[in-house]
C-alpha cells in the first residue's frame, strides 16, 4: 500500500477512535466497559434471534424468517453504509484540511474508501453473527452452515458498499434539499420512528405471546401466506439467504455475482464522473443556509427569549430528532408499551396493577424526553455570552427554557392520556390523577436536569455549534428519571395491588388506623410526587443566580 | 459614563489577579482605547466591566448604575462586541438584530430606522435575510455591532473590534464609532493596533499583568507620535531591553 494511503487510514482510524486511546486507566475501564456492554448487546440479539427464529418456526416459516432478517441487515446496512459514505467521503470537514496537504485526490479518495469499507466489513461481521448462531442453532444445520456463511456475508458487505456508494450523491442531494425544510423533517421523522415503533412492539408483542406459549402458532394461516409470498419477492435479498443453506443456488451464485458486477460497475462509473465535482462542490459551499424574508417584528421580552429557544430546537434536524420527534411519537410509543405491560401484569399477577404499569410506562418516556434540558445552558455554547450581556434577568431567561420544555411535556402527556382513555386503557378519573402525577414528576426532572447542567454546563460543540455527545448531566438525568420512574411506578403497582384485595389490611397508626385501600394508595403516590417536586423547585433555586453567574465563558 | 474603580479579579484556581486594581474613568464623546500585550488582562477587564465575569472586590458603574448590584439598568446602557463574534447561526441576521432589540425594548419605528441604516452602512442587505451560518468572519463581526448598536448604547464596548477585517471592513466601523461619539456616546475598545489607536481615540489605557500602566491623553501634542514607544516602554520585557541595547550598539 502505498505510503501517504497508510498513513490518511492511520490519521482516519486514529480520528475515529480517539475516544478510545489508552492513555490512563480511566481509558482502559472505558474500553473495558464500552466491550462489556457490546458483548451484553450481542448476546442479547442472539437471545431476540432465537427467540425470532424458534417463533417463525413453529409455523413452518424457518426459512422465510432468514429471508426477512437478511432483508432488514441488508437495508439496515445500506441505511448505514450511504449515511457513512456521505459524511465520510463529501461532508467531512478535513477534506478542506486535506486537500491543503501534498496528498493526492486518489490517495484521499482510497483511504476514505477503504476505511469505509473495513467499517462496512466489521459492522456487517458483528451484526450478523448473533442472528446467524441463532439460526443455525434453531435449524440445526450446525457446523455446514458456519462454513457456508463467510461466502454471502462477503456479498453482503460488496453490495452494500458499492450500492451505498452509487447511492450518497443523489441521496445527498436530496437531502440538500429539504434540509431546511424544518417542518416536513419532524413530521417525516416523526411518522418514520411512530411506524417502527409501532412495528417493532407488533413484533415484540408477537414474541411475548409465543413465549407464554410456545405450542401454538401465533401466526394465522392468512398470515403464513403472506409471510411465504413476502419471502419470495424480496430481491435480492433472498439469495443471500439461498446461499447459507444452500437452495437454489444455481439461482442465487449467478444472480448474486451478476448484482456485485453491475453494481461495482455503477460504483466505478459515479466515482470517476461525479466524486470530485461533488467533492469540491461540498467543500466550496459554505453550509446549507437558507433564507428566510420577514419584517423586523417586536415582541415581549419573554416571548422573545422562547421565540428564540424555539428556533434553535426545531431548525437543527439532530436536537429536533432528541427532542419534538420523540415527544410526538410519545403517544403512540406509550399506547403500545402500555399495551403489553398490562397483558403481562394481568396475566401475572393482576388488573390492579395496571395503573402503577401505565405510570411507569409514561414516567419512562417523560423522562427520556426531558433529558433534553440536561443540556439546556451547554447547547448556548460560544453564545452563552449573550445570556450575561442581555438586560434581562438570569431567572427570566431559564425560565423562558423551562416553559418551553413545559409546554412540549404538556402537550405530550395529554396526547397520551388522550389515547390512553379513547382507547380504553384508562378511565378519566385516573387519568387526569396519572396526568398530574407524570406532569409534576416532568417538571420536578425538568428543574433538576437545567440545574445538573448550569452547575457543570459542556460548551465542547461540534462544527455546527451543536452539543454532538451527551454530557454528564444528561447521563445523570435519565438515571435520575429512571429511578424516579422505578419507585413512584412500584410503589403505585404494590398499594394498588394491597388496595384491591377482597378484604384491605389494616395498620395502626397510634390513635389511627391506616387502611390500605386505594385510597390510600392515592395518597401516598400524590403525596411522593408532590414531595419530588417540592424537593427539585428548592434545588432549582436555591443558589441559580451565583452557580449561574460563576460560569464563566 | 463608565466609572471602574479599584477592580480585581482572580479567576477560579489561578494564584494571581488578572486583573489588579484597576481604576478608570470614561467621559461621554470620547473614544478610549484599551492597549496591552496578549494575556494582559484587557479581555478579562471588558467582561468584568459587561457583566460576564464576576469580579472579586472594586465597583463598576455604567451611566451610574452599578453593575454588580444594578445589572439591568446598566446593561441596558451598553452594547457589547465580543472577540469571538459569536452569534445564534442559525437565525438569519434580521432575526438576530430583532431578538437583541426586543431584549433592549426597542420601539418598532427607532428599530426599522436603525435597522435600515445601519445595514445599509455596514453593506449587508443581500444577506440580511439569510441564516448567519453562511456569514463571513467579517459579515458576523458587522451583524454583532448592529445587534450591539440597535439599542442606541450611551457606552459601546468592543473587544478586538477589527481582528481579521478587511480595510473596507475597517473603515465602516472605524466611521460608525466616529458617529457614535459625535452623538455624545462614548467607545471602549481594546485593540492590539497602535497605529488605529492613535489616529481614532482620544484617549488611551495601556495594561500589563493586570495593571493599568497608563492612561494617556492624544489630544496632547506629541502623544501620538509617541505612543508606540511608551507602549514598547511599558510593556517591554528586560530580555526585549537587552535585545533593543544590543541592536542600537550595532547601529
Amino acid at each position: 500500500m502505498n505510503g501517504n494511503i497508510r498513513t490518511l487510514l492511520r490519521l482516519e482510524i486514529k480520528n475515529r477512535f480517539s475516544n478510545y486511546s489508552l492513555v490512563d486507566y480511566k481509558s482502559y475501564f472505558k474500553l473495558f466497559g464500552t466491550l462489556v456492554i457490546t458483548g451484553a448487546v450481542i448476546y442479547a440479539l442472539y437471545w431476540v434471534a432465537g427467540l425470532f427464529f424458534e417463533m417463525f418456526d413453529a409455523a413452518g416459516l424457518l426459512y422465510e424468517a432468514l429471508v426477512l432478517l437478511v432483508s432488514l441487515i441488508f437495508l439496515f446496512m445500506l441505511f448505514t453504509g450511504v449515511s457513512s459514505t456521505i459524511k465520510v467521503l463529501y461532508y467531512k470537514g478535513d477534506n478542506e484540511i486535506l486537500m491543503r496537504y501534498p496528498v493526492s485526490g486518489t490517495e484521499v479518495f482510497v483511504s476514505k474508501t477503504l476505511f469505509l469499507f473495513l467499517t462496512q466489513f466489521c459492522v456487517t461481521a458483528i451484526v450478523m453473527a448473533p442472528f446467524l448462531v441463532a439460526y443455525a442453532g434453531v435449524s440445526g444445520l450446525g457446523t455446514a452452515f458456519y462454513a457456508k456463511i463467510p461466502v454471502p456475508i462477503l456479498f453482503l458487505v460488496f453490495i452494500t458498499f458499492f450500492l451505498s456508494n452509487i447511492l450518497a450523491i443523489p441521496i445527498m442531494h436530496l437531502t440538500n434539499r429539504i434540509r431546511n425544510k424544518f417542518a416536513l423533517i419532524i413530521i417525516g421523522l416523526a411518522v418514520l420512528v411512530t411506524l417502527a415503533f409501532a412495528l417493532y412492539m407488533l413484533l415484540f408483542n408477537s414474541m411475548v405471546t409465543f413465549m407464554n406459549d410456545k405450542e401454538f402458532s401465533v401466526f394465522s394461516d392468512e398470515m403464513v401466506e403472506i409471510i411465504e409470498n413476502t419471502a419470495k419477492w424480496l430481491i435480492p435479498m433472498k439469495y443471500f439467504a439461498d446461499v447459507m443453506v444452500g437452495h437454489e443456488l444455481y439461482v442465487a451464485y449467478p444472480a448474486l455475482i451478476g448484482i456485485q458486477g453491475l453494481s461495482l460497475i455503477g460504483m466505478i462509473l459515479v466515482i470517476y464522473f461525479l466524486y470530485a465535482k461533488t467533492l469540491l462542490n461540498n467543500v466550496e459551499v459554505e453550509g446549507s443556509a437558507f433564507k428566510h424574508v420577514t419584517r423586523n417584528r417586536c415582541r415581549p421580552v419573554f416571548l422573545t427569549l422562547m421565540h428564540k429557544e424555539f428556533l434553535q430546537v426545531f431548525r437543527s434536524v439532530n436536537y429536533s430528532f432528541q427532542y419534538f420527534v420523540l415527544a410526538c411519537a410519545m403517544p403512540v410509543m406509550v399506547f403500545f408499551c402500555n399495551n403489553i405491560t398490562r397483558e403481562l401484569g394481568q396475566n401475572q399477577v393482576g388488573e390492579q396493577i395496571s395503573l402503577g404499569m401505565t405510570m411507569l410506562v409514561m414516567l419512562i418516556f417523560a423522562t427520556v424526553i426531558t433529558s433534553f434540558s440536561a443540556t439546556s445552558t451547554s447547547r448556548e455554547g460560544d453564545n452563552f455570552y449573550h445570556t450575561k450581556v442581555a438586560p434581562v434577568s438570569v431567572r427570566t431567561q431559564l425560565f423562558a427554557k423551562f416553559l418551553m420544555y413545559l409546554l412540549v411535556s404538556v402537550g405530550a402527556n395529554a396526547v397520551c392520556l388522550a389515547v390512553l382513555i379513547g382507547s380504553e386503557q384508562m378511565e378519566i378519573r385516573d387519568g387526569l390523577w396519572l396526568f398530574a402525577v407524570v406532569e409534576l414528576c416532568s417538571v420536578g426532572l425538568t428543574l433538576l436536569s437545567m440545574r445538573m447542567d448550569i452547575a457543570h454546563p459542556y460548551f465542547n460543540l461540534s462544527g455546527e455549534g451543536e452539543v454532538v455527545n451527551n454530557n454528564a448531566s444528561t447521563t445523570m438525568s435519565v438515571a435520575m428519571g429512571f429511578a424516579v420512574a422505578l419507585t413512584i411506578g412500584i410503589v403505585c403497582m404494590f398499594l394498588s395491588y394491597l388496595g384491591s384485595l377482597p378484604k384491605p389490611i389494616t395498620v395502626p397508626a397510634g390513635a389511627f388506623t391506616l387502611t390500605l385501600d386505594m385510597n390510600f394508595m392515592f395518597v401516598v403516590v400524590s403525596s411522593m410526587t408532590g414531595l419530588f417536586f417540592v424537593v427539585s423547585v428548592l434545588v432549582y433555586t436555591i443558589g441559580l443566580k451565583k452557580t449561574y453567574n460563576r460560569i464563566a465563558r | 459614563m463608565l466609572e471602574i474603580s479599584h477592580l480585581y479579579k482572580k479567576y477560579l484556581n489561578s494564584e494571581r489577579f488578572s486583573v489588579e486594581d484597576l481604576s478608570l474613568s470614561l467621559q461621554p464623546g470620547e473614544i478610549f482605547g484599551f492597549l496591552g500585550q496578549n494575556g494582559a488582562g484587557k479581555s478579562t477587564t471588558i467582561k468584568c466591566l459587561t457583566g460576564i465575569y464576576p469580579f472579586n472586590s472594586g465597583k463598576i458603574t455604567i451611566c451610574g448604575y452599578d453593575i454588580a448590584k444594578d445589572p439591568i439598568n446598566a446593561k441596558l446602557n451598553m452594547g457589547y462586541v465580543p472577540d469571538n463574534h459569536s452569534v445564534y447561526e442559525k437565525l438569519t441576521g434580521r432575526e438576530y438584530v430583532n431578538y437583541t432589540a426586543d431584549l433592549y425594548k426597542v420601539s418598532k419605528r427607532d428599530r426599522n430606522e436603525r435597522f435600515d441604516k445601519y445595514v445599509s452602512q455596514f453593506k449587508l442587505t443581500k444577506a440580511v435575510d439569510t441564516q448567519i451560518k453562511s456569514y463571513s468572519h467579517g459579515m458576523k463581526q458587522k451583524i454583532c455591532i448592529i445587534a450591539a448598536l440597535i439599542h442606541n448604547p450611551k457606552l459601546w464596548v468592543l473587544d478586538e473590534p477589527m481582528m481579521g477585517l478587511d480595510h473596507q471592513s475597517m473603515a465602516e466601523i472605524l466611521k460608525r464609532m466616529d458617529d457614535h461619539c459625535a452623538e455624545g456616546n462614548t467607545v471602549f475598545f481594546s485593540s492590539h493596533n497602535l497605529d488605529l489607536v492613535a489616529k481614532i481615540c482620544d484617549r488611551a489605557a495601556i495594561i500589563k499583568d493586570g495593571k493599568l500602566q497608563d492612561v494617556i491623553d492624544l489630544h496632547i501634542k506629541g502623544n501620538k507620535e509617541t505612543l508606540e514607544k511608551r507602549f514598547v516602554e511599558i510593556t517591554a520585557t528586560e530580555q526585549d531591553k537587552i535585545n533593543e541595547r544590543t541592536l542600537l550598539r550595532r547601529g
